[in-house]
């Protein structure tokens, strides 16, 4: 048994409602019936063979010594063969069995748990891409992660050895308690006494262990913060000499840490060693008391010794039931925030949705309102008409509600009053898919994933060929910059593609969209983290793009806006003027303000 | 396994400290079974209760004096694991410091505070677990065979072969499950990539209506895991029970040989408990050694990913130009045709050439005050097109030909580019410009009057400022570009000798019309219309290059007219 790993464990994390978690955790293993009930056969076969294995040995040593003795007395020489080779063969045959029972349940295991873990992960790898996106918007990607990984794994872990432990551990418990009692009571009293003693000892050690923890993730977190302020104010730290300052306090936050990670670290080691002091002493007070009845008469040598195995038998693991049980609620608890990922409310589509093959590509709104908390609207009756083939550049500051519009038209979210129309048919009475079906979209924070450079431009079109793939690269003025990476369209873009600048991972992008050739374009024109010659290069491919196309531009080039056949101007969520650039000058209101002291 | 050692000298007295007390635990620890079996022999062989009682209580002082120093032992332990930790962590971060600012974008600030963190964490585990777990292994089995074999040797014997056996076992599937381990690390890397893809890019996953292929993959990634995890269990399986079914068939073996060697007054009945112990004691501590000897590849990993930082010493970085044409807008003729040479850390380029050789063109190719129109020039292996003006600016220590100085104090124009410089470093910069001297004549010294453009000093001073405001800046590459022309010769050598050693291992790119301004270069290009008619020393291009030897001859030829 690894104490380490229990050790480990102590979090206090109890599941709300353990009951119906625990239902719905095993309606997981409905399938694995059969294989469960192997399991809980071989584990009480197991358990059983644990607890007979001393008895039995207590028989045979006292035989071998009664063997012995009757030898001495007798002056015949010892034979082995003749006076207990049966109890022997018996013996092995036995070890044998337990050997074999317990290989049983743990290879069994280890499907049941993983299998388990698999199909919560297939499920929920399922529901993200189901979820609307106000879920994402709501819980940090790490927080994701996290549960997917590390909470689940807890979760097999936990299946795999700690409740098979716990079972074992428990039937063992009783059962060697049982015969510990038949053998003798006052020393099995005896014996509990030191390990109520020793329960408590541990107990309190665990909760100090459990500040500590708490106080080293505290100044885990405040040396984290530090150092990752300082990596990214290196710059700036270096410009103005102030390296001896910062180390210093990098220097501080690690003291305090090294501080906390002794503490901690401390209980955690000295756990286990009070543990074991308590056992021997107990040990040392029942070998005295058990030599006395030697001595009497009233115990055997053999069952001595055997009650010494049952001692060591029990002792661990039941100073260790706490730490179990507590390392079971956490797995819980992870289950129970699975679960509750799982529940997750969904849209889903229309019964008999309407079918838009290839739009036009004009688009309505209708008195659209919307806000992000339903109670508080952000865009209220919204409504403009864009016609097939127009430019509709969308301007306004930083959080003016661009990025809200292309969450409606996209349909990432939902309208709250009114309606959007493409080809005059209601976005709302489409599938998702159907409607984004018809999009194409090129933001500034640009997504690849990790795989071939061909790959990603084929994204939204893995059926492409080779072919289609170089135009839509040519088409993008990319194909010569990707034939001059290592292995051309085969280059693998690991890493968050670290090895593309912003500026040639959205051409790439663009790409993407050249290949699938939507009617409707929503481009997010780059700003500062792409170089002039750069920029100019995607303005052109942007433009090359757009021909043809329903195009809403987010803009931040005054060519753009001036081309436009419409400008949207946004302000706090709502379009407060709209129409072609000279109209827009004419009418003299905010867009010309922001006009002449931006562009002029 | 380097780099632990190389943190643990320093405390080499705590961690032999630590190491000593824990083997007084082990000791204890199979002392005590000795003890227990001295009682059972006593209570069969009808001693005394007396004699009992001693026994017991040589039993509990050692149980307390084992106890005692196993505590210890997990105090010095803690106490070793966190100073290494925090050590570790104040050498990554001093060290963070000293790299520049290409080498730090190599690793990434996000990669630099992982290791920082997380991975010294993860080493301080190991650490713990190693020193507790892994070291009393050898020692352990060393006494429990010892004390066998001073109560029995055939039992010894046995004991020997059935822990070689258990070894053989654990090595066997260690070699097996190493690998897998590793693999599972990978796996879990992949599931964490392609989850936290489909977190951040799910806007493009729905534009693009790939759910279903994303679901695959995520199912892929997480179905690859559990078969791999799977597989690991198993193998755990194998060696639990296998290991227990060795030291339970030893335990048979005993109870076969014992009654021989009980009777023929060798053994006594107690010393059975005591072998069958060590055997349990043994395999207890193998089997625990094997758990943490499982996690020991991803500590060494965290380890190596530490090392990576603290040992990294920068590449040598150098300005590149590949095959560079340039022609401006609109005109027939390339201004500069494939050019190509490197400028290196710690070296002296010059380029040389007459009036519309285009060589002040190549410095504002690197300034990017225009772009390349063929080939490209890259600083420290980025093409600088891909840099932001700025970053490559922050780099790069331009004096021009015309010096031009700003209105206010002589210290103002020099705190230019670093506001923060100190005084010192001003007057250092200054001294090496050769301007120390004429600014501290000066009634105000550094903090005289500059007019607008800087026009109430010399042409020559002006340039001895602008130089100066440069090397407050300290930049990986000086250009200067035709800097020196405004300086007699006496100052322009001077000048260009306390240079060389203040521009340390930046690159220095001298642009210039006058042969002995440069003829201590490292290298030397020759520009003529545009095109590269020689590279090299002096000597060399003396030997090869005509267009410098004309250079060199007319300017000679000037300079005794003169």
């Amino acid at each position: 048994m690894s104490p380490k790993k229990v050790i480990a464990g102590i979090e206090r994390e109890v599941p709300q409602d353990t009951r119906s978690t625990v239902t719905r955790l095993f309606g997981y293993l409905h399938g694995q019936r059969i294989r469960l009930t192997v399991v809980a056969v071989s584990i009480v076969i197991y358990v059983a063979l644990s607890i007979w294995n001393p008895m039995y040995s207590a028989i045979v040593i006292n035989h071998l010594w009664q063997s012995v003795q009757e030898a001495w007395q007798t002056g015949t020489p010892f034979s082995v063969t003749a006076t207990m080779g049966r109890e022997l063969i018996q013996l092995t045959v036995q070890y044998l069995f337990t050997w074999l029972f317990y290989y049983f349940q743990s290879w069994l295991m280890a499907n049941v748990a993983e299998n388990l873990v698999l199909e919560l992960r297939s499920q929920i790898a399922r529901k993200l891409n189901r979820l609307p996106l106000r879920f994402f918007d709501r819980n940090k990607a790490g927080e994701i992660l996290s549960r997917v990984t590390s909470d689940l794994d807890k979760i097999a872990e936990v299946l795999q050895t700690g409740l098979l432990k716990l079972i074992v551990a428990i039937g063992t418990i009783i059962g060697s308690l049982i015969v510990m009692f038949y053998y003798s009571v006052p020393l099995t009293c005896l014996f509990l006494v030191f390990m109520a003693v020793s329960m408590v000892v541990t107990n309190l050690v665990a909760r100090k262990n459990l500040r500590c923890a708490a106080e080293r993730q505290e100044t885990i977190a405040v040396l984290t913060g530090v150092v990752e302020e300082y990596y990214n104010g290196r710059d700036v730290i270096k410009a103005y000499n102030h390296e001896a300052e910062s180390i210093q306090m990098v220097s501080q936050a690690a003291e305090a840490n090294r501080l906390a990670n002794q503490k901690a670290d401390f209980l955690t080691n000295c756990v286990n060693p009070l543990i074991r002091l308590l056992t021997r002493l107990a040990q040392v007070v029942i070998a005295v008391i058990s030599g006395k009845a030697m001595l009497d008469g009233t115990m055997s040598v053999g069952v001595v010794q055997a009650f010494f195995q049952y001692v060591n038998q029990t002792a661990e693991p039941l100073t260790e039931a706490s730490y179990m049980i507590n390392s079971l609620q956490a797995a819980l608890a992870s289950a129970e925030r699975t679960f509750q990922m799982l529940d997750e409310e969904e849209r889903p589509d229309p019964d008999s949705p309407a079918l838009l093959e290839r739009a036009k590509g004009s688009i309505a709104f209708e008195h659209v309102s919307f806000g992000y908390d339903p109670d508080r609207l952000l865009m209220r009756d919204i409504s403009f008409t864009a016609q097939p083939g127009q430019k509709i550049a969308v301007v306004g500051s930083t959080g003016a509600g661009k990025t809200t519009l292309i969450n409606l038209l996209m349909r990432f979210y939902e309208v709250n009053g009114g309606r959007i129309t493409v080809d005059g048919v209601n976005t709302a009475d489409m599938t998702r898919s159907g409607l984004r079906h018809n999009f194409g979209m090129v933001l500034q924070d640009t997504w690849l994933f990790g795989g071939t450079v061909a790959e990603n431009i084929a994204y939204g079109r893995p059926d492409a060929t080779r072919e289609e793939i170089i135009a839509a690269a040519k088409a993008a003025k990319v194909d010569y910059f990707i034939r001059t990476m290592p292995k051309g369209y085969d280059t693998v873009l690991d890493n968050e593609a670290a090895n593309l600048s912003a500026g040639q991972r959205q051409l790439l992008t663009i790409a993407r969209v050249f290949l699938c050739d939507p009617p409707i374009l929503i481009l997010d024109e780059a700003t500062s983290s792409v170089d002039t010659r750069t920029e100019v290069e995607i303005g052109k491919a942007m433009k090359r793009l757009m021909q043809g196309r329903t195009s809403f531009v987010i803009a931040h080039r005054l060519s753009t806006i001036r081309d436009a056949d419409m400008i949207l101007f946004m302000e706090q969520g709502n379009i407060i003027e709209q129409g072609d650039h000279k109209t827009l000058l004419a009418k003299g209101g905010a867009y010309a303000a922001l006009y002449y002291s931006q562009f002029e | 396994m380097k780099l632990i050692l190389r943190f643990l000298k320093p405390h080499w007295k705590l961690c032999a400290l630590t190491i000593i007390l824990l083997i007084v635990d082990v000791a204890g620890a199979l002392f005590i079974p000795t003890l227990v079996a001295e009682i059972l022999n006593s209570g069969t062989s009808g001693a005394t209760f007396d004699a009992i009682v001693q026994t017991g209580f040589q039993m509990a002082v050692v149980s307390v004096l084992a106890g005692l120093c196993a505590i210890l032992g997990g105090y010095a332990c803690a106490v070793l694991s966190a100073q290494v930790g925090k050590d570790m962590r104040e050498a990554i971060y001093a060290k963070s410091l000293k790299l520049s600012v290409y080498d730090f974008r190599q690793f990434g600030t996000a990669s630099i505070t992982t290791r920082t963190i997380s991975d010294i964490t993860t080493i301080q585990f190991a650490l713990t677990s190693t020193l507790q777990m892994v070291i009393p292994v050898p020692i352990i089995c060393v006494l429990a065979l010892a004390l066998t074999f001073g109560l029995d040797a055939q039992l010894g014997l046995i004991l020997l072969v059935v822990v070689a056996a258990v070894l053989l076992l654990a090595w066997g599937i260690m070699r097996k499950a190493s690998p897998l381990f590793r693999r599972l690390q990978k796996l879990l890397d992949r599931m964490s990539t392609v989850l936290l893809e489909n977190i951040t890019g799910v806007r493009v996953v729905r534009a693009f209506n790939n759910e279903e292929r994303e679901i695959g993959r995520m199912t892929t990634a997480f179905a690859d895991y559990a078969g791999t995890s799977i597989k690991a269990n198993r193998l755990f399986a194998n060696l639990d029970g296998l290991s227990f079914f060795c030291i339970n068939f030893f335990v048979v073996v005993v109870y076969w040989l014992s009654g021989g060697h009980i009777s023929a007054g060798g053994l006594q009945v107690g010393d059975i408990t005591a072998v069958i112990e060590y055997a349990m004691m043994v395999l207890f501590f193998l089997m625990m050694a094997q758990m943490v000897i499982l996690t020991l590849p991803r500590a060494l990993e965290c380890c190596e990913r530490v090392r990576l930082v603290l040992d990294h010493t920068p590449e040598i970085e150098d300005l590149v130009l590949r095959d560079v044409s340039f022609r401006f807008q609109d005109a027939e003729e390339d201004t500069l045709g494939h050019l190509d040479f490197v400028c290196r850390r710690g070296q002296t380029t010059a380029i040389i050439g007459g009036t519309g050789s285009g060589k002040s063109t190549v410095a504002s190719l690197i300034l990017r005050f225009h772009d390349v129109t063929d080939g490209s020039i890259t600083l420290n292996g980025t093409d600088i097109r891909d840099m932001t003006q700025q970053y490559l600016r922050d780099h790069l220590g331009y004096v021009q030909q015309k010096a031009w100085l700003f209105s206010g104090t002589i210290a103002d124009n020099l705190r230019y580019s670093r506001p923060k410089a100190s005084a010192d470093e001003l007057m250092h910069a200054a001294d090496v410009a050769q301007a120390g001297d004429f600014i501290r004549s000066l009634p105000d010294g550094f903090h005289a009057y500059v007019a607008q453009g800087g026009t109430n000093f010399s042409g020559g001073q002006k340039q001895r400022l602008s130089i100066a405001r440069a090397l407050v800046k300290k930049p990986e590459l000086y250009i200067f570009d035709d800097s020196f022309s405004a300086l007699d010769f006496k100052t322009d050598a001077a000048l260009r000798k306390a240079l060389a050693k203040e521009s340390g291992d930046a690159a220095v790119l001298i642009i210039a019309q006058r042969v002995s301004s440069i003829r201590h270069a490292n290298q030397i290009v020759v520009l003529h219309e545009g095109r590269m008619a020689g590279i090299g020393t002096h000597e060399e291009l003396m030997a090869t290059c005509k267009v410098y030897q004309e250079i060199y001859e007319s300017q000679t030829k000037e300079a005794k007219e003169a």
